[in-house]
């Protein structure tokens, strides 16, 4: 039931007027101009086909855009919130799906891949609500224990994917392959639950401010379990697709955990958290893409690549705290979650 | 103006050696969980391998900690201040890396390097105090940067350590397990930069309450920075003694530590606030997890599950952690 | 109001005094909206002790900060020995100014001569760990005989009083003391400890050094200081020699009650009048029992004030009615308004409407997905009756600080709460604002929520059926009708256990 306020002067309900879409510059914005001016690069590099390098970037980008949009639900619940077992979960998951995809057919084994992700995840969750340990230990400390689950499967198995799963991964409509649709109905839904949702809106409010959204009168630690369960659930269902895509491997996922963070802060979400970019998530892999594909084009090394990455991050890092003004106040907040009983001493 | 206000006159209360024991035991008793973890595993060691029992067995036993040691003291720096790294575990692959590489081909370029890096991270202490970044986002981009130069640097594992590095690395007195010697020396330093000298008391002042140190006048941007300096430091000898043990450079070959060191650190007493240091339980909690190591592959557990082990173990320390505390509340 | 005799008393006071130290001439200070100093002149002199007293809000912590240097006038300006250099915490640090802080300077995690020596400003060379423990050690021994504090523990492992003291130890250890600034340093110290505090403080200004003290135990004001200033206001109001002042002409400068005065009673009337029904026949719907005080309890339809100094308690009575728990009995739905704006209350990222909905989704979805035109439609009610400035969509940070306060409001009454708690809310907020918060609360009181307000502000306290006062994180004393008047609280928010002469 809602409540209208008691002393109301007038029955009539106003009309608030409804704010005009004006143009403004969207958050996922620089990340487009990175894309296309990246694009430009590729084109100058090897002129001819001018889309097929955007194309091939279509078929690569949806496994990490549903890694990221997993990452960006955690990151937005505010700052110290971060998971990065991501990675160690897709190369896991890509052996599960595939082994039981030969005994239960390819659906059971997509569900059965979610099924790792939630089991990880819920690894990472009692240790942090549980243990109170710090998110990045406690994901840190499951990504361990799933990397062994993944060498102990990977001697057992060698399996390869289910055939028809393999098609479907692979199929393209209209030239845009089914994985990047199927990934871009999810980006949708995931843009409707943070504006249409009490769920989606509650975890925006908890990043923003975790005192004030307790105060609110939300459930913070329900939400963050939510999140990180639902972070490693796609995570999981990225690697049971990149399974049929490419194939099993130990090292499927390791690129994906920076890569996922990157392509989330890139995007424009705000890694001091409460502000969600599902959109961001698109062109900042689309980007991440194309640049390793201009990197390895022009015949850069894997260390190069790793240092420009880890630049990158820090880079955009630094300039979206100080760009937002939230710095201090993040690193205020991350302290005070990391040790609530702290008697906070200040100046006055 | 200003009156005489303390004169000395009276203090007779000299703190008596037992005194100071009892306190520094109570003190310390965060670090006792590690202690305990410590002898335990010692004594499942010694069942398995009465053979752990005598100086070259001991020497064995303790080698894989004594790099570890060293990177859990930088940890025990950083977490000391409120923040956390990430970026230990490569960064001490990268050291053992140029120690391969250019330490031997050119010397001056390698040490111009390990300077480097200790400049690189006074800038991240500088970033994170001056503009409130978040230390476990940015040491986590800074470890693919270090991971990117050591790959640059050295592609596949190998090179050779410099001599005199390869004879501290096999450096075996017949009266003392070597590798202990090394241990020890850690943790004097720890128990030093972070216990002893003021710029320590700084560091877990910072820690501990930035405003109370405000308001003493000293800088938090200055004391963040040397304590992340620092750091780099311990980091750096802790690649050395890597490189000095394996003669060779592996950019891959420390990765377990930035959990292990955080783990060592916790489990000896630490915690994920700052303000507290225990260098001796530091080191207890990291001799601990590194016998756990070798206790692994003496009892022939699959390769496969030793991180899985590592994981777990890192997750019952902190439960054991949360118990504790408990307890003594 | 006051005058207390004051024209011999300041006559008599200056002709002890010595020359003037510090002076503040005509210190204005603003944060925002509010006026924390307004146009203060004081000026200590050299060897006395001068007294400071005042209640919530009267500006006592604000003009200490200033005489530490650590905070700037936005008009006037603080000098120091006549000098016109800038007054900030270095020159200040130049000068032997130190001051005790009400919430201790401490680092827990630091031993008792470490955190001597983190702000001792004497050099020492190698064995400075030997040197600091023998420094503090001396103090200690010397203000605090048989203390029976270790030097070399933890701050955090000591009770209160003992970290209070080494607090007072800490800032004497110190070879330049010009200038002592205490705030509140016997709020949790013992008697002895107390005793011998005033017994050191005696010799110091015997040496030449001059204090300045804040206490709200006015029994000790009164019997060791020199001069005594009453603040009110933002302004200094009163200043009297100690010999000359009372306790209750004191309280009374702070706007305090002396006795029960008949304007006071005919105030009191009319406000009882004014309030609605008591809720004492309504059905008690929170009770919460505190330590060994009487518990309190709430009805639906009242509005219960929690009275008292600033940090006597009252915000843990909040916290444990809002978290429920062992000794609450607490309606499963409640809202919280919070008094600090910035860090608990608002949600910097969004809008007005969102920020006001966010408490009241549950009413304004189905199976969790929200029906958009009613939350429209709830948020533009709220803003209308509110009159909040600014549009639904309207970032709330670009809102005015009473504005904000509005949204928070409106946030905790768009919910289904029953019981609805008040954390000093209206600091800072402006009086036209104020009072039409004051009329939405009775309005929703009288339609059956049950409301739970803290307040530092005491006038506030009128607006509520029943206030209970704090003191030492107990309830002292509930008022209610007649008895529930500013003056009844500002006395009895002070401990008289002390004193005796009433």
């Amino acid at each position: 039931m809602i409540t209208a306020p008691h002393p109301v002067p007038e029955a009539t309900v106003v009309s608030v007027e409804r704010s005009r879409p004006r143009l403004v510059w969207p958050a996922w914005g620089w990340s487009l101009v990175g894309v296309l001016l990246i694009w430009g690069f590729i084109i100058a590099v090897r002129p001819g086909a001018p889309f097929d390098p955007l194309a091939q970037a279509l078929s690569l980008a949806p496994f990490l855009v549903l890694v990221a949009l997993g990452q960006m639900l955690v990151i937005t619940l505010g700052p110290g919130n971060i998971d990065v077992s991501v990675g160690t979960i897709i190369s896991m998951s890509s052996y599960v799906s595939v082994a039981v995809s030969v005994v239960a057919g390819p659906v059971a084994g997509l569900v059965a891949a979610v099924g790792v992700g939630l089991v990880a995840g819920a690894v990472s969750v009692v240790a942090i609500l549980l243990l109170r340990v710090p998110p990045i230990i406690a994901t840190l400390a499951t990504s361990l224990i799933v990397s062994s689950a993944t060498l102990l499967l990977s001697d057992a198995n060698r399996a390869a994917a289910d055939a028809g799963l393999r098609v479907l991964v692979n199929a393209k409509l209209l030239g845009v392959p089914v994985s990047a649709l199927f990934v871009a109905v999810v980006t949708v839904l995931i843009a409707l639950m943070f504006t249409r949702t009490r769920f989606g809106l509650s975890i925006v409010a908890v990043g923003q401010s975790l005192r004030a959204a307790e105060r609110a009168g939300l459930r913070v630690k329900t939400l963050t379990a939510i999140a990180y369960l639902v972070c490693a659930a796609f995570a999981g269902l990225a690697g049971g697709l990149l399974a049929a895509f490419i194939s099993p491997s130990t090292v499927l996922g390791t690129s994906y955990m920076l890569d996922s963070v990157a392509v989330v802060v890139i995007g424009g979400t705000l890694v001091s958290g409460g502000r969600p970019v599902p959109v961001g998530t698109w062109t900042g892999a689309m980007f991440f893409v194309l640049l390793s594909g201009l990197l390895n084009l022009v015949g850069w090394p894997v260390g190069a690549q790793n240092i420009l990455k880890g630049l990158l991050v820090v880079t955009v890092v630094l300039i979206s705290t100080a760009s937002t003004g939230t710095g201090r106040s993040t690193l205020a907040r991350l302290r005070a979650s990391l040790n609530p009983h702290k008697k906070e001493t200040t100046n006055g | 103006m200003t009156a005489p206000a303390v004169a000395l006159r009276t203090y007779t209360g000299r703190t008596s050696l037992a005194e100071r024991a009892k306190t520094a035991a109570r003190q310390g008793s965060p670090a006792l969980l590690s202690l305990a973890a410590l002898l335990a595993i010692f004594a499942v060691a010694v069942a398995n391998q009465p053979g752990i029992l005598s100086i070259p067995g001991l020497t064995l036993m303790l080698m894989s900690a004594v790099p570890l040691v060293f990177a859990t003291q930088a940890q025990m720096l950083i977490m000391a201040v409120g923040d956390i790294d990430l970026g230990i575990g490569y960064l001490v692959g990268l050291v053992t890396v140029i120690a391969a590489t250019l330490l031997d081909a050119q010397p001056l370029l390698g040490i111009g390097l390990l300077v480097g890096i200790v400049g690189v991270y006074a800038l991240v202490g500088l970033l994170v105090e001056r503009r409130g970044v978040p230390s476990i986002i940015v040491t986590l981009g800074m470890s693919f940067v270090w991971l990117g130069l050591g790959l640059q640097l050295l592609p596949t594992p190998g090179g050779a350590a410099p001599e005199w590095l390869a004879a501290i690395g096999s450096w075996r007195p017949t009266w003392i397990p070597g590798p202990l010697v090394f241990v020890v020396l850690a943790t004097v330093v720890g128990w030093y930069l972070a216990r002893h000298s003021r710029i320590g008391m700084r560091m877990r002042a910072l820690g501990s309450s930035a405003p109370t140190l405000n308001k003493a006048g000293r800088s938090l941007t200055a004391t963040r920075v040397i304590a992340f300096a620092l750091a780099a430091v311990l980091v750096i000898l802790a690649g050395l003694l890597l490189a000095a043990q394996t003669r060779s450079g592996d950019v891959n070959s420390a990765t377990n530590f930035t959990l292990t060191t955080i783990a060592a650190v916790i489990l000896g007493g630490g915690n994920f606030s700052g303000g507290r240091a225990l260098p001796v339980g530091a080191t207890f909690g990291a001799v601990t997890l590194g016998f756990i190591t070798v206790l692994l592959s003496l009892v022939n557990l699959s390769s496969s599950l030793q991180s899985a082990a590592q994981g777990l173990i890192v997750l019952a320390v902190l439960a054991g952690r949360v118990i504790t505390e408990r307890f003594t509340r | 109001m006051s005058s207390i005799a004051m024209d011999r008393g300041v006559n008599d006071a200056t002709s002890r005094r010595g020359p003037d130290v510090i002076v503040a001439s005509g210190v204005t200070k603003r944060y925002g909206s509010t006026t924390a100093l307004n146009g203060v002149d004081l000026a200590v002199s050299r060897g006395e002790i001068l007294g400071l007293v005042g209640h919530n809000g009267a500006g006592k912590s604000t003009l200490m900060r200033m005489f530490a240097g650590r905070e700037l006038p936005d008009e006037g300006r603080v000098s120091w020995h006549g000098g016109d250099g800038r007054w900030d915490a270095r020159a200040a640090a130049a000068a032997g100014v130190r001051m005790v802080y009400q919430e201790l300077a401490l680092c827990a995690d630091l031993t008792v001569a470490e955190n001597g020596a983190l702000s001792d400003p004497r050099p020492s060379r190698a064995g400075w760990r030997g040197t600091a423990e023998r420094r503090i050690g001396e103090v200690l021994d010397r203000v605090f005989p048989g203390h029976g504090i270790s030097v070399i523990q933890r701050v955090g492992e000591l009770p209160m009083a003992e970290r209070q003291m080494v607090e007072i130890a800490r800032v004497l250890c110190t070879d330049r003391l010009g200038l002592l600034i205490l705030d509140e340093p016997t709020e949790s110290l013992g008697v002895d400890a107390t005793r011998q505090l005033y017994v050191h403080l005696k010799t110091l200004v015997a040496e030449g050094v001059s204090v300045l003290l804040i206490s709200h135990r006015i029994q000790e004001v009164l019997q060791h200081c020199d001069r005594i200033a009453v603040m009110k206001d933002g302004a200094v109001v009163d200043i009297v020699g100690a010999d000359r002042a009372t306790e209750s002409a004191l309280l009374e400068a702070m706007g305090g009650e002396v006795r029960a005065d008949v304007g006071t009673l005919a105030r009191a009337k009319v406000l009882a009048d004014a309030a609605p029904q008591t809720g004492a026949t309504a059905e008690i719907i929170a009770e919460l029992r505190t330590g060994d005080g009487p518990a309190l309890r709430v009805g639906a339809g009242e509005i219960v004030g929690l009275a008292g100094l600033a940090g006597q308690g009252q915000e843990d009575v909040l916290a444990r009615l809002w978290q429920g728990g062992r000794g609450a009995r607490v309606p499963k739905r409640r809202a919280y308004v919070p008094g600090d704006r910035q860090t608990s209350g608002i949600l910097p990222l969004w809008c007005v409407a969102e920020n006001l909905t966010i408490s009241a989704l549950g009413g304004v979805s189905k199976l969790g997905f929200l029906d958009l035109r009613a939350k429209r439609a709830l948020a533009a009610r709220w803003i209308q009756a509110l009159r909040v400035r600014g549009e639904a969509s309207t970032p709330i940070t670009a809102l005015s600080g009473g504005n904000q306060q509005k949204v928070l409001i409106a946030r905790a009454f768009a919910s289904d709460a029953r019981l609805v708690l008040l954390d000093d809310p209206f600091r800072g907020v402006d009086v036209a604002t104020k009072s039409e918060l004051y009329a939405l609360m009775k309005a929703e009181a009288a339609a059956g929520r049950a409301i739970v307000w803290y307040s530092t502000e005491n006038r506030e306290m009128a607006h509520c059926e029943r206030v209970y006062v704090f003191r030492s994180g107990r309830i002292v004393s509930e008022l209610s009708g007649a008895t529930n008047t500013e003056e009844r609280i500002i006395a009895d928010s002070f401990d008289h256990a002390t004193g005796g002469s009433r």
